[in-house]
């Protein structure tokens, strides 16, 4: 489903260059799990990224869903993501003006199909989010700010989950919480890439990547 | 989210931003309305005042010695009265008023006075003119504040001129110059009582130069071509300061609203382009997380741009609303004697409504092509 073939790519400075990632090959099947893991630094979020369309490798492919991402242009890119990619941040990066609701619906019209109140509403229920859909994400716990952004990424149900540190922010029991609702994700058929420096997550994934230094060290 | 409910939602947010931003679209646009309202009114007033200034044409027959003119004060020679209603009628010309005069120099009752035959306003076609400085009947005269003081006449007495009976209907309050010794009356009387029938010494012409183009001088000689065309036995002299003076009053408020405003629009301009940079920036993330949903360039830059055309569109009506409060409230002051002419122009607030969230947008278009151009991958990277 997701293949990287001799993906680099190299940030330039004016320290100068950076390579992030270096030569990276990897084929992400339909319904896999893959935990990235490895250092601040190892080119996590890098790969993350670029498998997202959302930063375009100094070289090489990355094809998804039979699409070579970067050979297309930037609006059907967007396109693209908008239909089949979910991001999920550490940041959580939520709209500070919009509530709960809005917040997930903030996707809702992009793309080909489109999703109402209702559907924020019920993906909110199971997340366990139903006595704060109005809420402004100031008046939310960190946790409840990621499960919300967690819905605003899974409301189309995308055929793949992009979380990059959902848990760097959150004590164990939230950070297990999200880990929880991607493996449900996961069991539907959703297919996750999750990054992260915490081992934990070696126990939901059914693979696990180790970067460092922009090269995949082990693939389990 | 629809982008309005998202512009909506952001407008709530950060209030500053906004409210800051329609401000300068409001004051700018008000300071236009009340230009331009005023602006009528400010250049009736002009006319109105520079008329009181006196004539800036004097045209006298072509043999006239200039060195006796200048001596007496009008010429020994004569032109038909006709030359008056020739000019009037020529449709190259336009002027604001003009006037036949016949003035003589006599000795009357030992005094060495001058007498000045006026005719009536000479309306151009289709056009009532107000005199423009006083209308006398045919048997009245007006006389001058030195004549009346050695004469020891009064108002609404009988005086003896040449051997005509006059009735005085004004003694001439005092104006410290040779109208002092002057005895005005109709044209036609005087023309009777000095022997020249249809005949005049001067056309004194007020003539607006205002709607000429290029400099003074150049509509001057145009003006000077023109009156010849028509009466070629006759020449023109010009009061350049007082004409040159007129001609400035009229451009002035042209020229000051020519870049006030110009300077105005480009201040608002940058001001509202530098906030919206201020609100890019600080929606980094925000756009970031958009364009990772799926968000396209166009529906990115349609959030700033929109968001200018509303702020175009409130400030628009609102500065109308205020501008022209302002021109109505403090115009009549400035322009008293025109106060009435100062009214709401409809006409601009339509204009108002196109061009202010058309410059709004233009503003924000930097700014909006800056946000759509950014890299989500860097906001979203920073923790």
């Amino acid at each position: 489903m997701i293949r990287l073939e001799k993906v680099s790519k190299i940030y330039r400075t004016r320290r100068g260059d950076v390579r992030a990632l270096d030569k990276v090959s990897l084929d992400i099947k339909e319904g896999e799990f893959l935990a990235v893991r490895g250092p601040s630094g190892s080119g996590k979020t890098t790969l993350l990224f670029s498998i997202g369309g959302m930063l375009r490798p100094t070289e090489g492919n990355v094809i998804v869903s039979n699409r070579n991402l970067y050979a297309i242009s930037k609006r059907q890119r967007a396109k693209f993501r908008a239909t089949n990619i979910g991001f999920i941040f550490q940041m959580f990066h939520l709209v500070p003006y919009l509530n709960t609701v809005e917040n997930v619906l903030l996707a809702a019209r992009v793309g080909t199909k489109s999703f109402g109140p209702e559907d924020a509403k019920s993906l909110l229920n199971r997340l366990k989010l139903s006595d704060r859909m109005y809420h402004r994400p100031s008046e939310l716990s960190a946790g409840e700010r990621q499960r919300t952004a967690m819905a605003r990424a899974m409301l189309k149900r995308p055929g793949i989950i992009l979380a990059d540190e959902p848990s760097g922010n959150l004590d164990p029991e939230n950070a297990a919480e999200i880990f929880k609702h991607l493996v449900e994700y996961n069991q539907d058929g959703g297919t996750v890439i999750l990054v992260s420096h915490r081992e934990v997550v070696d126990n939901y994934a059914s693979n696990v990547i180790y970067l460092k230094d922009g090269h995949i060290q082990e693939y389990e | 989210m629809t982008v309005v409910q998202l512009i909506f939602r952001e407008i709530i947010k950060r209030k500053l931003n906004f409210t800051l931003s329609l401000l300068a679209v409001v004051i700018t646009v008000s300071i236009f309305v009340s230009f331009f309202t005023t602006g009528q009114a400010s250049k009736n007033e002009t006319i109105r005042l520079m008329r009181d200034i006196g004539f800036n044409l004097r045209i006298i027959p072509e043999k006239t010695d200039m060195a006796e003119f200048w001596k007496t004060g009008f010429s020994e020679h004569t032109m038909p009265e006709s030359h008056v209603y020739k000019l009037a009628s020529f449709k190259g010309l336009s002027y604001a008023h003009l006037t036949a005069v016949l003035q003589r120099r006599i000795i009357w009752k030992d005094m060495d006075v001058i007498l000045a035959g006026i005719s009536p306003e000479v309306p151009s076609a289709g056009r009532e003119k107000t005199p423009m400085f006083f209308s006398i009947k045919p048997g009245n005269v007006y006389i001058g504040f030195e004549v009346a003081r050695r004469t020891g006449l009064k108002k609404g007495e009988e005086t003896d001129i040449l051997g005509s009976l006059f009735s005085i209907e004004k003694v001439l309050p005092e104006s410290g110059s040779e109208d002092d010794i002057r005895i005005y009356a109709h044209l036609h009387d005087v023309q009777a009582i000095v022997g020249e029938e249809n005949r005049i010494n001067e056309i004194k012409a007020l003539h607006c130069l205002c709607i000429m183009k290029g400099s003074i001088a150049d509509s001057i000689t145009m003006l000077r071509e023109q009156l010849l065309r028509v009466l070629p036995d006759a020449k023109v002299l010009l009061i350049r300061a007082i004409a040159t003076a007129r001609e400035q009053q009229r451009y002035m408020s042209e020229k000051y609203f020519a870049f006030i405003i110009p300077f105005l629009v480009v201040v608002c301009m940058a001001w509202i382009g530098i906030l919206a940079l201020i609100n890019v920036r600080e929606r980094r993330r925000e756009i970031g997380i958009m364009r990772a949903v799926g968000y396209g360039s166009g529906r990115v830059a349609a959030l700033f741009l929109w968001k200018a055309v509303l702020i175009g569109l409130i400030a628009a009506a609102a500065g109308y609303g205020i501008g022209t409060g302002l021109a109505l409230e403090f115009g009549p002051a400035i322009f008293r004697v025109t106060a009435n002419m100062i009214t709401p122009e409809i006409k601009i607030f339509y204009w108002c409504l196109i061009a202010a969230p058309v410059f709004c947008a233009l503003s924000v278009f930097i700014p909006a092509m800056i946000a759509v151009t950014q890299d989500p991958a860097v906001a979203l990277r920073e923790k």
